[in-house]
């Protein structure tokens, strides 16, 4: 278990160092997002130009990854975004994370520029830099065929074609469709000439307590089959929302502009495209979709963003797009929501014909096909697109105020969140930008909630009204400490505790699945501090950038028009009550109200967890 | 007579079975160590657990020189005293059901009458039942569909 060892590669030098990480480091950060995020702070000085040679990208699994425990199939993929300039991190499934533990290793730290195209070959134990030229270019499922085919059952992360070109939101991807998708990690590979991690292994990963694992994972699936929820996943996936959302008019609609959108991408009709529901490493919820089209997907994300928001109703054009993005090695989130920014723009005469090359409007599949295409290649205005939010500079002042994004990145999920506070503030503050994954307290729409669960759960005072501002900096405190830990163990945000059930793993099973697999004892209150930890380091590495309050803000859009459609109607965030929402919220964190991370905790993080880091 | 019985249609791909598998036998979490073996690729769209098919007339039992196998009570054991380690029943078996790892030989023993695996399967793609014409003869069909794959 703790025996997995560290990485470091140097392309420039071409050279790899293999080390270990301190058990004092472990049990400050466990693993998985803590750790990337830990390294990132003490690698990386301010101002570094996230696409040179100086930037440093980590591939990390978690504390737990590749183990028995359910759905414990994840790592984190970090750098500094190109997208952003800020922390880079994204979490992603599958089965690479669980083969790279069983190739003998806990995380890869990637330094410098290979001088020509290379991958990293991981196989028990060893690490090799190797030679790209045959695979460099191809699609992001033609790649993983051709390592199989040249090297057997391996599992490989890769970056596509978009992320060779440079593409700011581009993916790194494992699968069919599993993506370490938003901050622009697929770039960060394309400029270090990076096109993939290979790893293949045999090393089992050593358990503490065997029998202690056998018995409490029984007694947790058990406990998780049970729910109303976990089957609903398991059959028709996170399209679930898509209705639930809709119904609300809470569906982020042709840039916001409306918000909600047509029945034909209601799950029950997204069912018809599916063939079989499969499932990532150790998972038992499986909800990805196999679907008929030839990919996987689509999840609610693209329904929303690859359909509402750029304005297409037909089923199969959502998902085909779907497949188009998976294999360029595109980000969903923020592809669906760039188009949508430009198409509005251009019907507002902010750009025009000369700048775009054509025509753009809402609705057209072609269209939209066309410049996902271009973008990848930095073809034509695919090549202006593919600066992301960056853009705001090129298209002028007046086009942020219909640009979807926080921090420079564009919103992840397709909730409007103008109608629910709590969300609103999370998307405000995640350490990544625009982001529901960091911190979305998902219970605020569960309105049978009864009201002590809910003061169980974030403490009291916080009501069962979405649309309220009160306590909810509670709400976003809890899922962000929570959905940290679970980060750090690698385990799936799909069974953690307030994410999609006020059940599942809190923080009493993870002190339990810690126990069996490592024998640490840690205490449910030291769990919650690992999680804390990693939202003050992410934040002084936000800091450090010149992240402060004025960055934990929302677009314009949202606080200043009020929603037009359904239950949500005349909704919108009131910047008053919002700010007060913020201050609240940074004093539950014990940041100053400037947002920045307190001195004293500064160096007491800086302090008490030096990197062992050598450097080959 | 109790066996395990495969429905590749309700397998996901997610391994839980080896986990457990190689967690009971070895103590560690290693899909490759394992009795239970999930054969699968999200590209060419399959999923498929292979487990011993206890054969009423085993190749393993038939060319051991050692005289390792023996059939009881309708499943096909190794006593690993007389077993030398040489792999042979390994390579011959015609599903790839016995692996090899570490020295070890590792085959399916139906954990005495309690398989692990069908415990930690979520949707029933590996199920512990009484034989019957028509379970046997899907047992049958599933063996074939093996052989297909693995183009033996």
């Amino acid at each position: 278990m703790l025996t997995r060892k560290l990485g470091i590669i140097d392309l420039s030098k071409g050279k790899v160092k293999i080390t270990e990480t301190s058990d004092s480091l472990k049990k400050a950060f466990l693993g998985g997002r803590g750790l990337n995020s830990h390294y990132l702070y003490k690698m990386l000085k301010k101002d570094v130009d996230p696409l040179s040679p100086s930037n440093v990208l980590i591939f990390g699994t978690g504390f737990l990854t590749g183990t028995l425990v359910p759905n414990s199939s994840r790592f984190n993929v970090s750098a500094k975004s190109p997208e952003t300039g800020i922390l880079g991190d994204a979490n992603c499934g599958g089965y690479f994370a669980a083969e790279l533990r069983y190739a003998g290793f806990d995380r890869l730290i990637i330094l410098g520029k290979a001088k020509k195209p290379s991958y990293l070959y991981v196989s028990d134990g060893a690490i090799e830099i190797k030679n790209a030229k045959d695979y460099w270019g191809l699609d992001t499922t033609d790649v993983q065929l051709a390592f199989k085919k040249d090297l057997g059952q391996a599992e490989a992360a890769v970056c596509g074609v978009a992320g060779e070109n440079l593409v700011r939101f581009a993916c790194v991807r494992t699968g069919v469709k599993n993506a370490a998708g938003r901050c622009g990690l697929g770039a960060v590979m394309g400029s270090k000439n990076l096109k993939a991690v290979v790893a293949k292994g045999k090393q089992g990963i050593e358990i503490a307590h065997p029998e202690e694992m056998l018995e409490t994972v029984e007694e947790l699936k058990d406990y998780l089959m049970g729910s109303k929820i976990t089957p609903i996943l398991g059959s028709v996936g996170t399209p679930l929302l898509y209705e639930v959302s809709n119904a609300f008019g809470a569906i982020r609609t042709k840039n916001s502009q409306l918000n909600a959108w047509s029945d034909t991408l209601n799950a029950d009709v997204v069912e018809t495209y599916v063939e079989k529901m499969i499932g990532c490493s150790s998972c038992i919820v499986h909800c990805r979709h196999r679907n008929t089209l030839g990919g996987e997907g689509p999840e609610y994300t693209a329904l929303g963003l690859l359909g509402a928001n750029i304005g297409i109703e037909n089923t199969a054009h959502v998902i085909e797009l779907n497949n188009i993005c998976n294999e360029l090695g595109l980000d969903i989130s923020s592809s669906g929501t760039i188009l949508a920014w430009v198409f509005e723009l251009y019907e507002r005469g902010i750009i025009d014909k000369k700048m775009a090359g054509e025509k753009l409007r809402f609705g057209d599949f072609e269209l939209a096909k066309d410049l996902l295409y271009k973008i990848s290649r930095r073809e034509g205005f695919g090549d202006i697109l593919a600066e992301s939010t960056r853009n705001v500079e090129r298209f002028g002042e007046e086009s942020k105020d219909y640009l979807i994004a926080v921090k420079g990145l564009p919103q992840s999920d397709p909730h409007d969140v103008r109608y629910m506070k709590a969300f609103a503030l999370g998307i405000a503050t995640a350490s990544r930008g625009a982001d529901h994954l960091r911190s979305r307290p998902t219970l605020e729409i569960f309105f049978k909630l009864p009201q002590e669960a809910r003061d169980r759960i974030y403490g009291k005072g916080v009501p069962g009204d979405p649309t309220s501002y009160k306590a909810k900096e509670k709400t976003v405190y809890f899922s962000d400490n929570i959905f940290a830990a679970i980060d750090c163990l690698g385990v799936c945000k799909f069974i953690c505790h307030g994410f999609n059930s006020p059940h599942f793993v809190d923080y009493t099973w993870m002190k339990k699945l810690i126990h069996a697999t490592s024998g640490w004892k840690f205490k449910e209150r030291e769990i919650e501090e690992v999680g804390k930890r990693v939202i003050d380091v992410e934040r002084m590495f936000n800091n450090r950038e010149g992240i402060s309050r004025k960055d934990d803000t929302l677009p314009k859009r949202y606080f200043d028009e009020p929603m037009p459609l359904k239950i949500a109607k005349g909704h919108h965030i009131d910047r008053k009550e919002f700010d007060k929402m913020l201050s609240r919220y940074y004093k539950l964190r014990g940041w100053d109200n400037d947002g920045q991370v307190k001195k004293e905790r500064v160096k007491e993080l800086e302090a008490s967890h030096e990197v062992p880091v050598c450097l080959p | 007579m109790k066996y395990l019985y495969v429905y590749p249609e309700k397998c996901t791909g997610c391994r839980e079975c080896s986990l457990a598998c190689s967690l009971k036998k070895f103590g560690e979490c290693n899909p490759k160590k394992a009795a239970i073996t999930v054969i699968r690729d999200e590209f060419n769209r399959y999923e498929f657990p292979l487990v011993c098919f206890q054969c009423e007339d085993p190749v393993c039992l038939k060319f051991c020189h050692q005289n390792a196998y023996s059939t009881e009570d309708g499943v096909v054991v190794r006593d690993e005293d007389k077993c030398i380690s040489c792999r042979l029943c390994a390579v011959l078996c015609p599903y790839n059901t016995i692996t090899t790892m570490d020295g070890e030989i590792i085959k399916c023993d139906l954990c005495d009458g309690d398989p692990v695996c069908v415990k930690y399967c979520s949707t029933g793609a590996i199920q512990y039942l009484d034989e019957t014409d028509e379970l046997e003869k899907r047992r049958k069909e599933m063996a074939e569909k093996v052989l297909a794959i693995s183009g033996k």
